[in-house]
């Protein structure tokens, strides 16, 4: 990217919203500020930004509303601040589209760290074969292999494997990857997904039960990261 | 047996007598009138069915004489010829004997079905009076009525729990081996078979309901604390929400201040700085909010009262957040006087201002307005916000109102709702008052009232 991507951050405490415009214009970013759930949807429509950092609480529409909204139209990446006590609300936003979440009072590193990463997730991945750590996984071919050795996987193991590849490091919810894997049917059948990834790490991690690339957001879902190369 | 049912039965007696007499007389020449005497059974047994058996007696004696009298010879004198005649008599008395008890019984039997029947009527009213929710202590009064009605004395007095006192005229109430209350008769002598049959009966109810009323309450206490442990747990989210708006500003401000990722200007280190102490002061405020609603609520919290004017208040309270621009001010001509404890009233000002400033929008000014009316200090807080619902001017002053309208943490997040409740809780202890109503051209108006202290006479204007 040569110029500054712009992000908008959308709070309604004054005072975490001026501290947050500040330090995102410290670390280079255009930034542009809505105190309300409408004014976003209103600023995103007049020109869309590149990626949209969205306090779950808000008057009037909530964040998980002005998610949903966004999706309609928008792939735009979206950073979603939540609190303890908001899980729900925290989870069902991401089942409307967000790609990920900081809790408060979170550390700014943490917060550049994730908006790094969902901006560069945004840039379209068009390659056949993805490698993730000593993972390789190819999607034409419809194989794994770890460390240049194949790993047998049944459809639903590829099937999840696959799209958690697709979204490298993005958190994907239990609805989400049902819903993609199975079919909209079996989206609130997580057990049948806790028993794949645990039958998936056993087959793709180096110690299942300290697991470094298929890793568990508990209350939320799952991300598939690369241990080889900390996020950020 | 009443006059009135004596004299009945003696007119009804020799009416009887009288028409099966009349009887005879006129079949006397068709039949032989010995045969006849037996229609005087007719006088005899409805007298006995109806009246006992003394009338029965009496009138089986007086259609004997009549009998003897007009128609046996020798007529008209009560001599008696024959002995067939006395054997007529005495076939009459055993007759009305027999008959009399028969009915006398029946009657008895009659009389005893009814008195069951009303008391097992009493039991199904009582039982489905308790049964139905009724408290047991509202409905005493009307099973005391109907005990004494069953048991025949004038009034009887019903104590649950172990009898106070024993005594002759305190019968216990005992059910499966335990005492449930006892009975106490004012005055007369109950009916032995009633008392032997209800009370048991009575009594099982009692204990019924009585255990009932014990898990009714104890229902209502759990209740209670399930309620109280809810109100916890929002307090506590509320109050975490509450804590960590301000943390996570002053977290964001100071690390960016150190970040190597991070490149500010002076001026935005200036700003950042301005963040951590602006937030840290309003910790430190819903601290002492917490802390002062707790003393208020525990009695902790005696204002130390000194004389003081309505504008130091108002300027301690500005000065305490932090000259706020936003904030403007109308004061009176000539400065007003109270006695209330000025750090207490000064934070129910702070208060009232930072929920001013927190619901409008933020161009807009909040204006705060000392007058005087009818000799009260008015310190009123006008605000451009989106006002308050209608019926709601008193309720959110409450603690933590602004938790009711929860709706999946949504507007859990707009505040505790401490600050008005300690406005009003500061605004009583030191004799004034607090309210709300809508602004004069929209908003809201929240304004507390202070009793005026007369000016000392000569100062000069």
């Amino acid at each position: 990217m040569t110029e500054a991507p712009t992000v908008l951050v959308v709070e309604d405490e004054p005072q975490i919203l001026r501290a947050l415009e500040t330090t995102l214009r410290g670390a280079g970013y255009e930034v542009r500020t809505a105190a309300t759930g409408e004014d976003a949807l209103r600023q995103a429509a007049l020109g869309l930004p590149d990626a949209v950092v969205l306090d779950l609480v808000l008057p009037g529409k909530s964040g998980r509303e002005v998610c949903r909204e966004l999706r309609e139209w928008s792939q735009v990446p979206v950073l979603v601040l939540s609190a303890v006590g908001e899980e729900r609300e925290k989870v069902a936003a991401l089942d409307a589209g967000a790609d990920d979440y900081v809790t408060k009072p979170f550390g700014i590193e943490e917060l550049l760290a994730r908006l790094r990463a969902v901006l560069r997730r945004a840039l379209p991945a068009t390659e056949p074969v993805i490698e993730i750590g000593e993972l390789r996984i190819d999607l034409e071919g419809r194989a794994v292999y770890r460390g240049g050795e194949f790993v047998p996987t049944t459809k639903h193991e590829f099937g999840i494997l696959r799209l958690l590849a697709l979204n490298e490091g993005k958190l994907l919810t239990h609805r989400a990857i049902l819903r993609e894997v199975w079919g909209p049917a079996y989206q609130t059948e997580s057990h049948y997904l806790h028993v794949y990834v645990s039958q998936l790490r056993r087959k793709l991690e180096p110690d299942p039960a300290r697991p470094r690339y298929l890793l568990t957001e508990p209350g939320a879902g799952y991300r598939l990261v690369d241990p080889t190369a900390r996020v950020g | 047996m009443s006059t009135r049912r004596l004299l009945t039965g003696v007119v009804a007696s020799a009416a009887a007598v009288a028409a099966v007499t009349g009887a005879v007389y006129a079949f006397r020449s068709s039949v032989p009138v010995l045969s006849l005497g037996v229609l005087y059974l007719f006088a005899v047994l409805p007298i006995a069915v109806f009246f006992g058996r003394a009338f029965a007696v009496a009138v089986a004696l007086a259609s004997m004489l009549a009998f003897n009298f007009f128609f046996l010879p020798p007529v008209h004198t009560f001599t008696l010829l024959d002995r067939r005649d006395w054997l007529a008599l005495v076939v009459y008395l055993v007759v009305a004997l027999v008959v009399s008890d028969l009915a006398s019984r029946a009657r008895r039997r009659a009389g005893e079905a009814e008195q069951r029947g009303r008391e097992e009527a009493l039991l199904a009213a009582l039982s489905v009076a308790l049964l139905q929710g009724g408290r047991i202590e509202d409905e005493l009064g009307r099973v005391e009525e109907s005990t004494a009605s069953v048991l025949g004395v004038p009034a009887v007095r019903i104590e649950l729990g172990e009898p106070s006192a024993g005594g002759p005229s305190v019968l216990a109430l005992r059910a499966a081996g335990r005492t449930v209350g006892a009975l106490r008769i004012e005055d007369g002598a109950p009916d032995p078979v009633a008392r032997d049959r209800f009370l048991p009966a009575l009594a099982s109810l009692l204990a019924v309901a009585v255990e009932r009323d014990r898990l009714e309450r104890e229902a209502i206490e759990a209740e209670r604390l399930r309620l109280s442990d809810q109100v916890k747990t929002a307090i506590l989210r509320a109050v975490s929400h509450d804590l960590r708006s301000p943390l996570t500003a002053i977290r964001v401000a100071a690390e960016s201040l150190s970040s190597p990722s991070v490149t500010l200007s002076d001026d935005d280190r200036k700003r950042q700085l301005e963040t951590v102490r602006h937030e840290s002061a309003r910790l430190d405020r819903l601290v002492a909010n917490l802390l002062d609603l707790s003393r208020l609520q525990t009695g902790y919290s005696e204002p130390r009262r000194e004389v003081v004017s309505a504008e130091e208040l108002v300027a301690q309270a500005l000065a305490e957040l932090g000259w706020d621009e936003r904030i403007r001010t109308e004061l009176p001509p000539a400065p007003l006087l109270l006695e209330v404890d000025s750090a207490q009233v000064e934070r129910a000002l702070v208060n009232l201002l930072e929920n001013a400033l927190r619901f409008s929008p933020p161009e807009s000014s909040v204006l705060v307005r000392v007058a005087a009316e009818d000799g009260e200090a008015v310190l009123a807080v006008l605000d451009r916000g989106p006002g308050i619902p209608p019926g709601d001017a008193d309720r959110i002053f409450e603690p933590f109102q602004q938790l009711a309208s929860d709706d999946g943490g949504r507007r859990a997040g707009r505040g505790t709702g401490l600050g008005l409740a300690i406005v009003r809780g500061f605004a009583e202890a030191n004799g004034g008052r607090a309210w709300a109503e809508p602004g004069p051209g929209g908003g809201a108006s929240f304004a507390v009232a202070f009793p005026l202290v007369p000016s000392p006479a000569g100062v000069e204007r």
